[in-house]
This record gives structure tokens, C-alpha cells and sequence, in this order.
């Protein structure tokens, strides 16, 4: 039992369910207490156990439907003609090896994906070789399911992870069904001139390899319907932002989201409410017992109330842009936690982009910020005085500035010398530059000149770059 | 897992059953939960929109098992000492004075400070003991001789350092007062958690839990609410309001009539003794079901169309 829960918690996780150990132990739990004979009160019970929130249950329903699904075997019209046949056929393998296909084992075969008999020795798959032709002919599905589950359970059918390898396991299943058997069976019918019995049973053989077939593809679904996507997403996490392809945008901005989510996730447990100023009575007492009782020393409640400011100022122009983007993507999906975030863009001149963000949604905002101040020629300079004039005034020791940029000015004067001021004023000045350090203050780039103001310079070219200055910035601003 | 004592919760049906008894309708799925909360002896966290019964499930199932309800209302700057326990301080400094004038006897005979000191640390110091020990909720669920029926209600309002602090009781039954130990369940408490999803709550706190998410409820399900809380209803109006009802779900509103809201609506209809809803009637109630002006004044326009359809369905 505990192989199909296993398998089914693998296939949730590949669904991007999370499911934990101690999770897994409780569906333990729960399938002992429920059983698996009604289906919808196993769905129910299992989704309360592995499923936690709206999208995972959600998943949890599919995932659950196509796994335990059970149209594998449909009844197929069984030619009565050959009655008197089966039955000859039947006894005569019955007396060879009959507790094999012992029925009494057939009501534990709802659960497909290879259960059920996980406590038959495997050393003698032989055994179930005659059984095969014997099994085919009587035609019970319910038994046909479950050799078919435990050729799946012994070719290790859930280890399958390429669409190249169904084939092997479509033939491996076969085999530990008992194929070889059953051609020899094939052949032995042919050479003694039973040619009907012999077609039909060929018949019914290809029959079974389309039914194993279906059965491999089914289970090659569950097991790896994710794992392209995450397989992509993984690949696009770390790939340079600049070289993303117009047609990724849709997973990239997914896993943006993704990532806020999990860095919300993990920084708002440590945001706190301001709930200074009241009286302790409990501290308090207890710091003056040893006064006896005299209320010499006061506690007062304190929390840390730090509601951090952060000002991202963004390179707009042609190089940069792309990350500037998901820069901007990323710090308006973190909301949550940063309520107060700022935004200017610049090439040329500069301008605050805060309130643009906050009238239109994200993309019609992108879109417009780089129609307004994209494509200009970079001036740092220009943009630092612009950039002076607009926010000087509101930085202070709580403001994190987050400046983005390769930092080539085109010669023109970076004016190194505000930057000194705001990093004079700032809690902290972080510089994130697409380019690889390598290129850093080659041409026109002034990294040397700008990079002494700030507490941090970073290369930051790909999502995975940039979600770990996002969770720095958290870490410490929080 | 076979009928015991506790017969009234021995089996899915039973449960379904025992609460449809005691007017609290629902479905195959949350009778589910609540049985394997039970046997599990886990905690049930319990989402869903404002207004599906998330608590009711809660005061349904005290009744159902015979045991009392003891209510956690959570908030902002909910602390332990309002949730888990108090020392009473006042007794507490009583007890130092009248230990004061004890003192005296105790010390009297005593050969030098070394012999007082040891005389002092034999001395039975009831301070800090559960004599002191006043309980809040949380304690009071692990007192109550028999067991309770625990319900810590909006559990998203609570700060993440409450939640943090639930996570021993919730695991183990148990919890830890500095000064005296580990307080276990006398016995397991069934426990019930709600949350409207203000905010995420904590994986760690999840993966505690069975999670049990009400949706509102379906045509038949509604229909079945309404007419064991509202008896007196008559079919045929209870059919149209709950086709109404259904159908305003579909719009995009800020607050979407939960179960409670159709409730109150058709005790309303059968105070003004309605018999079928018309554009009027509809009209001027519609604020017992939509708690938003701008809610009415949308909604406003879409009732002839609700209305036509809700009828159809009578």
C-alpha cells in the first residue's frame, strides 16, 4: 500500500504540490483509517492531508484523477464461442501453478501503479509466464490489472522519466507479465494445428500491448508532466536577461511572481507592528520581585517598527532595459513587504516613474516607462543631478538605494560627487550592473569612479541574480 | 475506528448525519475532515470566504461530541498572556508578604546565614506554581477535565510569532511554561482552526494541520441550509432566493453574500412575509445581503436579469 502512496506523493510533487515526510505519514494514517474502497471520500481525505491551499488543491484534484484512474481494462466483448476452449485451457493450467491468479487477491486492485503484491517473492517471475494465455483467455480485467501493476512494479515503471522509453518499458512490462510464455503457448497451438485458438490469442497479445502501452504513456504523464516546465524554468532562472527570448516572457513573468511569492514568504514573518509606549505588567513585575514588589523598574512593550524605504533607479536605455524590467517586475510584486518602494527610470534625463506604477498595471506601465524614457543616449550625470533635485530631500537612514545600470555614461561626467551625498544620506547604496565584472570599467563604463559610493556593487545579469539581492535587500531592510 | 463510545462520530455518515440534527448542513467532504480530525487527532485549519460557516462547523461539532466549546478570538498583538496563561500578580505578592511574616519563624534558631540559606531552599516555594497559574483559553482546552472542543478563530489576524508559539500545542498537546515545564493535554483536545486568508499562513503551521477549504455552497447544498434555518420558508420562495443568491456570486463584486448573509435575508423575506420575490422587494432587502454601497448600487442595475432567472428556477 505504502508503494502507491508513495508514487502518488512523488506525482503530486512533480504537480509542484509541496508535500512534506510527516505529511506523507499522515496520508499513511489517513488511507488505514478510509481505505481505499470509496473513491470520492479517499479524494477528499487525501486533499486535506497533502493539499494546503487553493492551487494546490486544485492540482491535487488532477493529479488524483489521472493517477487513480481506473479505465485502463475496459470490458471487451468476450466471443463466447471460444467458452468451451478457455475452460479446457484453464484446467489444464490450473493444475500446474494455480495459487498464482489466486482471486482472493483481486479486491486490492484499485489501486493501480504497481501495489498490491508488493510482498510477492520477485525471484520467480516464471510462475506468472503460463499464467499469461490462461489469464488472457478467461478475460478478467480485474486480474489482468493487477499482473499488469505488478510487471509495472517490477520493470520499476515510476522510475520512467523520457518519452524515448516507452517502448523499453511497454517491452519490459511484457515481460514480466509472461510474453514469452505466452508466444511459446502462441506457438506450441500452431505447431499442433490449432490455428484459431492460436490467432486469437495472438490477437488478444496485441491487445494487451496496446492496453500496456496506454498504461506506460499514463504513467510517464504523471510522473513527468512538470518536469519539462521546471526543467525550462530552471534554465531561464539562470539564463542572461538580456538574452531571454520574446516568447519566454510569459514564464518569466510567472517566475517572477514565483519568486516574490516565496520571498514574501519568507520575509514577512519578520515585519512588525509598532505596539510601543504600553506597560509590561508582566515584565514588569518580574523585574521587581527583588524589589518586593515595588514597582521600581518599568518594561515597556517595544517592537522594532522599521518600515523600509527603498528608491530603485533604473537604466532604462537600450542595454540595460531588459533588466531593468524585471527589476521593477520584481519590486512591484513585493508589495507585501515593501510597501514603500520608489521608482525612477533614466537614459538621458531622469524622471520618477512611482506613480505611473501605481495608476497602471505592470506591463502598461514597462511599456509606457520605456516609451517616455527609454532610447535616449545614457547620461549618468544628468540623470544623478535630476535625480538630486527629485528624492534628495527624502533620503534618509531608513532609505535603501538601489541603482541599476552598466554605468557608461558616454564619457560624459558620471558626477561621482552626488552619488557621494546620497550615500552620505542613505542607509545603503547598491549599485547592480548587468555586465560581468570583467567589463567593468572598460570604455566608457565609470564603475571606478562611481562604485567607492556605494556599499555594494553587484553583478546582476539573470533572475537567480536578482531574486538575491531582492532577499538581501529584505533580509536587511526588514 | 469502529463505533465506540463515541458512536456520534464513528463513521463519515454519522457524523453527517449528527450535525444535520443539530441544523448545521453539509457535505460528504466536511464530515470527512471532521472524522479525521478525530482519529487523527489532528488539528483542522478551516479556509474559506467570510461567511460559509467556518466557525459554526466548529460550535456544531462541540455539540456534536458533548464537550464544551472554549473560543480563541485572534487580533493584532495577541499575546500569551491573553491566549496561554497569566500569573495572577496579585495573588503572587500577597503570598511574598504573608511569607514575609513567615519568614521570621522559619529563620528563628537558624546558626548563621549558610544554615537560614538552606533552611530558605527546603522551604516549599509555591511562587511560581499552578496555583498562580491563571488560564487562559489555550491552557483551559489542556485542562478541561473530559476534553474540549478548541476553536482559535481567524488565526490569520494573529502576528507570525503567535503563530510561531501555537506550533508546540498544536503538534505535541502540550505547552511550555518557563517557569514550571511542560503542561500536556490532559486530554486531546479537538482543535479547529479558521482563516479568511488575510494572509498566508506559515508552512510549518500547515503541514501541522488537516486543511479543510469551504467553498460556498452549491444550488442543492444552499437549498438544504435554508430550509433547516429557516423552516418557516416556503419552497417555492426558497428556491427562487437561493437561485438569486447563486446567480449574484457571479458578479464581480467586493463582497460576495456569503451563507450567513442568504440566511438573514430569508428570515428578512419571511418577516415581511413574502411569498415570491419581486424587482421591489428584491430592491429594498438588498442591503441585508450586500454589505458594500458600491456593491448595491452596482448589483442595482442586474436585477430584473437575476430576477427573471431566480423566478425561472421557482
Amino acid at each position: 500500500m505504502s508503494e502507491v502512496l508513495g508514487d502518488f506523493i512523488r506525482a503530486l510533487r512533480s504537480a509542484d504540490i509541496r508535500v512534506s515526510t510527516s505529511e506523507s505519514i499522515d496520508a499513511g494514517n489517513v488511507i488505514d483509517l478510509v481505505g481505499f474502497d470509496d473513491r470520492q471520500t479517499l479524494k477528499d481525505a487525501l486533499s486535506q492531508v497533502l493539499a494546503k491551499s487553493d492551487d494546490e488543491k486544485q492540482a491535487f484534484a488532477e493529479t488524483f484523477d489521472t493517477y487513480f484512474s481506473f479505465e485502463q481494462f475496459k470490458e471487451r466483448p468476450a466471443a463466447a464461442n471460444e467458452n468451451d476452449e478457455r475452460e479446457r485451457q484453464e484446467s489444464e493450467e490450473d493444475g500446474g501453478d494455480g495459487e498464482d491468479g489466486d482471486p482472493s487477491q483481486s479486491g486490492s486492485a484499485s489501486a493501480p501503479g504497481g501495489g498490491g503484491m508488493s510482498g510477492e517473492p520477485q525471484g520467480e517471475p516464471s510462475s506468472a509466464n503460463m499464467d499469461l494465455a490462461a489469464l488472457l483467455e478467461r478475460g478478467d480485467q480485474a486480474e489482468l490489472q493487477m499482473a499488469l501493476a505488478e510487471g509495472a512494479r517490477q520493470a520499476r515503471l515510476n522510475r520512467i522519466r523520457l518519452f524515448t522509453q516507452r517502448g523499453m518499458f511497454t517491452r519490459r512490462i511484457m515481460e514480466n507479465m509472461g510474453l514469452d510464455g505466452l508466444n511459446e503457448e502462441i506457438e506450441r497451438r500452431e505447431a499442433s494445428g490449432n490455428q484459431r485458438g492460436a490467432e486469437s490469442l495472438g490477437q488478444a497479445r496485441e491487445e494487451l500491448r496496446g492496453q500496456v502501452r496506454d498504461y506506460v504513456e499514463k504513467q510517464l504523464e504523471i510522473f513527468t508532466a512538470n518536469s519539462g516546465r521546471q526543467l525550462r524554468e530552471e534554465v531561464l532562472a539562470q539564463m542572461r536577461l538580456s538574452n531571454v527570448d520574446r516568447s519566454d516572457m510569459k514564464i518569466m513573468r510567472e517566475l517572477v511572481r514565483k519568486m516574490a511569492k516565496r520571498l514574501i514568504a519568507l520575509h514577512s514573518r519578520r515585519k512588525k507592528v509598532a505596539r510601543r509606549g504600553t506597560l509590561d505588567i508582566r515584565r514588569t513585575i518580574r523585574a521587581n520581585i527583588e524589589f518586593d514588589g515595588l514597582l521600581f523598574h518599568t518594561v515597556w512593550k517595544k517592537t522594532k517598527v522599521d518600515r523600509p524605504k527603498v528608491m530603485a533607479v533604473c537604466d532604462v536605455s537600450g542595454s540595460v532595459a531588459q533588466v531593468s524590467r524585471f527589476l521593477l517586475m520584481f519590486l512591484y510584486s513585493l508589495q507585501e513587504v515593501l510597501p514603500a518602494v520608489r521608482s525612477f527610470a533614466f537614459s538621458g534625463h531622469l524622471g520618477e516613474t512611482t506613480d505611473l506604477f501605481k495608476r497602471e498595471k505592470l506591463e502598461e506601465a514597462l511599456v509606457e516607462v520605456l516609451r517616455d524614457f527609454g532610447g535616449g543616449s545614457t547620461d549618468y550625470g544628468q540623470a544623478l543631478m535630476d535625480f538630486e533635485e527629485l528624492a534628495l530631500d527624502d533620503i534618509d537612514h531608513r532609505t535603501t538605494i538601489l541603482i541599476l545600470g552598466d554605468a557608461r555614461s558616454n564619457y560624459g561626467d558620471p558626477r561621482g560627487d552626488i552619488l557621494k551625498k546620497i550615500h552620505a544620506r542613505a542607509r545603503r547604496v547598491i549599485w547592480l550592473n548587468p555586465e560581468p565584472r570583467t567589463m567593468w570599467n572598460s570604455g566608457d563604463s565609470e564603475m571606478r569612479r562611481l562604485s567607492p559610493y556605494c556599499d555594494k556593487a553587484v553583478t546582476c545579469a539573470s533572475l537567480k541574480d536578482l531574486e538575491r539581492v531582492v532577499s538581501e535587500l529584505l533580509r536587511s531592510a526588514v | 475506528m469502529s463505533t465506540d463510545e463515541k458512536g456520534a462520530t464513528g463513521d463519515i455518515e454519522a457524523i453527517r448525519k449528527g450535525f444535520e440534527t443539530r441544523g448545521y448542513i453539509c457535505n460528504a467532504h466536511i464530515a470527512t475532515s471532521i472524522f479525521l480530525s478525530e482519529k487523527l487527532q489532528k488539528p483542522l485549519l478551516v479556509e474559506g470566504p467570510p461567511g460559509v460557516g467556518k466557525t459554526e462547523l466548529a460550535k456544531a461539532t462541540a455539540e456534536l461530541v458533548g464537550k464544551p466549546l472554549i473560543r480563541l478570538q485572534c487580533y493584532e498583538g495577541l499575546d500569551e498572556a491573553k491566549a496561554l496563561y497569566e500569573w495572577k500578580y496579585g495573588k503572587q505578592l500577597l503570598y511574598t508578604q504573608v511569607l514575609k511574616e513567615k519568614l521570621g519563624d522559619l529563620m528563628s534558631g537558624a546558626q548563621g546565614l549558610k544554615e537560614s540559606m538552606t533552611r530558605l531552599h527546603d522551604f516549599d516555594d509555591t511562587f511560581f506554581s499552578e496555583e498562580f497559574l491563571e488560564p487562559r483559553p489555550l491552557l483551559k482546552a489542556l485542562w478541561q477535565p473530559g476534553g474540549a472542543v478548541l476553536l482559535i478563530d481567524e488565526i490569520d489576524k494573529s502576528d507570525d510569532e503567535f503563530e510561531a508559539f501555537l506550533l508546540e500545542l498544536l503538534s505535541d498537546y502540550q505547552i511550555s511554561v518557563p517557569e514550571l515545564g511542560t503542561i500536556k493535554a490532559r486530554t486531546t483536545p479537538i482543535v479547529f482552526l479558521t482563516s479568511n486568508n488575510t494572509r498566508e499562513i506559515g508552512d510549518a503551521l500547515k503541514r501541522r494541520c488537516l486543511h479543510l477549504y469551504i467553498p460556498f455552497p452549491d444550488t442543492d447544498l444552499e437549498q438544504r441550509i435554508i430550509a433547516a434555518r429557516v423552516p418557516e420558508m416556503e419552497v417555492r420562495l426558497r428556491t427562487q432566493l437561493v437561485a438569486f443568491v447563486q446567480g449574484l456570486r457571479q458578479l464581480d463584486l467586493k463582497k460576495l453574500p456569503a451563507v450567513s448573509e442568504t440566511i438573514d435575508w430569508a428570515r428578512t423575506l419571511v418577516l415581511l412575509h413574502a411569498r415570491e420575490l419581486d424587482a421591489d422587494l428584491v430592491r429594498n432587502t438588498l442591503n441585508v445581503l450586500l454589505k458594500f454601497q458600491d456593491d448595491i448600487d452596482n448589483v442595482d442595475g442586474e436585477v430584473n436579469a437575476l430576477l427573471a432567472k431566480a423566478v425561472q428556477a421557482g
